[in-house]
């Protein structure tokens, strides 16, 4: 039996699950204007509990396998909606906008073309991309579906490099370090991070070189 | 001693090359990442990079014995902590 100890063994999103208060808009939205099949539906005579309500369970396929779902209970009212926010989750005026926002889906295209593509889609339809915008390795057009949840599509700008991933894990080493300081900032952070940048960046390298060193001049492979 | 590190990937190379070019300041290397060394401040002119919002806003890896006193649409100042 193969030993799964410690693997990276997950693949991707199965499915990532929404409630929604416009069971149609939302088929509009991600069937008719994005062009996502309809892949599973579940219609559900309520579920355990007395209370539960009847509802509808459907699934979006969103590449690769991976799906976004909606769950559509019938005779389950809407809340009362404060200033902000989306089927799931409202927000008074006191919740800055970047928080409001920070908590999203990015489904990811290969090209400019594809992205274009869908901002093309959007704009045709009664969601128009809102925002398109370059950020350090990534562009992303966004809009807000008919749940008011904010919605992003993206593509790579180039691909990853090994460092950038040495990087991301220095970062989060560093953060993990510093956030049980109390009144911590991005200057403890970018601290600590150098701390571990010279600990570490150098045998990191080393490392690299000795795999690209390895590929290039297999040993013992050929007479 | 003031210093500051930048991570080499092609987004962060402009700002690299510019600070490259003041004579007070010294480029050393270690692993992926470009540490940038003065006796005093060190300051890069952000319109002189070239590069854009999201990328100047990012490009700090890390900060020795220094602390950042500007980092805004016109410059990045280090000085000695």
């Amino acid at each position: 039996m193969t030993d799964l100890t410690g693997r990276h063994l997950v693949r991707g999103v199965d499915h990532a699950a929404f409630p929604t208060f416009d069971p149609a808009g939302t088929v509009t939205f991600y069937r008719d204007v994005l062009g996502l099949p309809v892949v599973h539906s579940i219609c559900a005579a309520g579920w355990g509990p007395e209370d539960h309500p009847d509802f509808i369970h459907f699934f979006f396929d969103i590449g690769n396998g991976d799906r976004i779902a909606f769950f559509y209970y019938f005779g389950l009212e809407r809340p009362e909606r404060l200033d902000r926010g989306d089927s799931f989750a409202q927000f008074g005026s006191d919740v800055p906008e970047y928080f409001v926002r920070s908590r999203h889906l990015a489904l990811h295209v290969d090209s400019e073309e594809a992205l274009l593509e869908y901002r093309r889609r959007l704009d045709a339809s009664s969601w128009p991309v809102e925002m398109q915008l370059q950020h350090e390795t990534i562009e992303s057009i966004y809009t807000h579906d008919p749940n008011g949840y904010f919605f992003e599509i993206t593509r790579a700008l180039r691909p990853v490099t090994p460092q950038e991933d040495l990087d991301a894990n220095l970062t989060i080493d560093a953060l993990v370090d510093i956030v049980s300081r109390p009144g911590h900032t991005l200057d403890d952070l970018l601290a600590r991070k150098a701390e571990l940048i010279v600990e570490r960046a150098g045998a990191w390298q080393e490392q690299q070189d000795a795999v690209r060193q390895n590929i290039t001049q297999p040993s013992g492979v050929h007479a | 001693m003031t210093g500051v590190w930048f991570l080499d990937v092609p987004e962060n190379r402009p700002i690299v090359d510019v600070v490259a070019q003041d004579p007070t300041v010294r480029v050393t290397r270690v692993g992926p990442y470009f540490g940038v060394e003065s006796d005093g401040a060190i300051v890069i002119d952000r319109r002189s990079t070239g590069v854009r919002h999201a990328v100047w806003y990012s490009c700090v890896a890390g900060l020795s014995v220094s602390r950042i006193t500007q980092w805004d649409k016109d410059a990045l100042r280090v000085e000695a902590r």
